[in-house]
């Protein structure tokens, strides 16, 4: 299991580009991280499909501190039921204030991954729970 | 999902997104502003309100939870860290991550103006191979030179501790050039 403290540092690390470089640069952020730094984990979405995308996140919603999160694979791709999420609870729970725009990230860095991968990505809903799904191109996501 | 478990990894890269688009003074106001002002605010309190007995209680709670390789030392005079098996660094090693040019300044980039505010100086070294030590003073009591040898849990003593690049530091300033100190 992880350090979940760390979800201070990443909270804080967007409102500091948002801060001082404004909006457009934090989407900016999180496109670039999702092409470089998860340029691997694309191309493992590339090569997988559908398959090695469920196994992905299932492995990495498991490894995050609490939490509750069902990944599954269905018609519609693969989809993400995001319950409780743990980034939210952790920071909540200990009082922290949580950037308004915090839950754009999934959002900007998983269509960019998708992207990468020949895919579609969908999200909806926010501030704890959402539901997201990865799809293969031409498929009603 | 960003998440933690391998925020080491792109800790790393942001400083680099940073240094390449702002300059390297854009990753020094990254680790003032988010890291040391927002994100550790937590240690802040602690070390402000208890000092040593905050320090040790901070970072028993959080290399704890890293499952990192330390010792601590604690006197009236000083608190102390020996990290011989340092996870942030390791993690990076481990996965031959090495994005920004030199990731083990990260640490003093938030901590020297956390122990600056709370009233401590910091002497400190590291190795770039996971290795560290680090001695907390109180502003007061300035050394001359880096601390003895503090025995058999000094990081200095083993025997691959002279390995990859050395900075010291003394009374929170870098010193410059071939410094790495011989135990």
């Amino acid at each position: 299991m992880s350090a979940g403290d760390f979800y201070f540092a990443i909270n804080a690390t967007f409102r500091f580009i948002h801060d001082t470089y404004g909006k457009d640069v934090l989407i900016d952020y999180w496109t670039s991280m999702a092409h470089e730094y998860h340029a691997a984990v694309a191309a493992r979405f590339r090569e997988g499909g559908l398959a090695e995308v469920q196994r992905y996140w299932a492995d990495y919603f498991a490894e995050e501190p609490g939490g509750d999160v069902h990944v599954g694979l269905s018609d519609m791709g693969v989809e993400i039921d995001v319950r409780d999420c743990p980034a939210i609870r952790w920071l909540t729970e200990v009082g922290r204030e949580i950037v308004p725009y915090y839950c754009e990230h999934c959002h900007y860095v998983s269509t960019a991954l998708a992207d990468q991968a020949g895919m579609c990505f969908a999200l909806t809903g926010g501030g704890g729970t959402c539901h997201q799904v990865f799809s293969l191109r031409g498929d009603p996501a | 999902m960003i998440g933690v478990q391998d925020f080491i990894g792109y800790y790393d890269w942001t400083f680099e997104y940073l240094r390449r688009n702002y300059g390297e003074q854009a990753v020094h106001d990254y680790w003032l502003r988010a890291i040391s002002q927002d994100s550790q605010i937590h240690a802040r309190q602690l070390i402000g309100a208890k000092g040593f007995d905050g320090m040790r209680e901070y970072w028993a709670h959080t290399l704890t939870a890293e499952e990192a390789g330390y010792t601590f030392d604690q006197t009236n005079d000083y608190f102390r860290i020996d990290m011989f098996d340092c996870p942030s660094k390791g993690h990076l090693i481990k996965r031959g991550l090495a994005a920004y040019h030199d990731y083990c300044e990260h640490c003093m980039g938030w901590l020297k103006p956390l122990m600056d505010d709370a009233g401590f100086i910091i002497d400190h070294e590291h190795n770039h191979a996971g290795q560290c030590w680090w001695e907390m003073h109180r502003v007061t009591d300035r050394l001359t030179e880096p601390p003895p040898n503090r025995g058999p849990n000094d990081v200095r003593n083993l025997p691959n501790w002279q390995q990859e690049r050395h900075d010291v530091y003394l009374n929170s300033e870098h010193l410059e050039g071939d410094v790495g100190t011989e135990t």
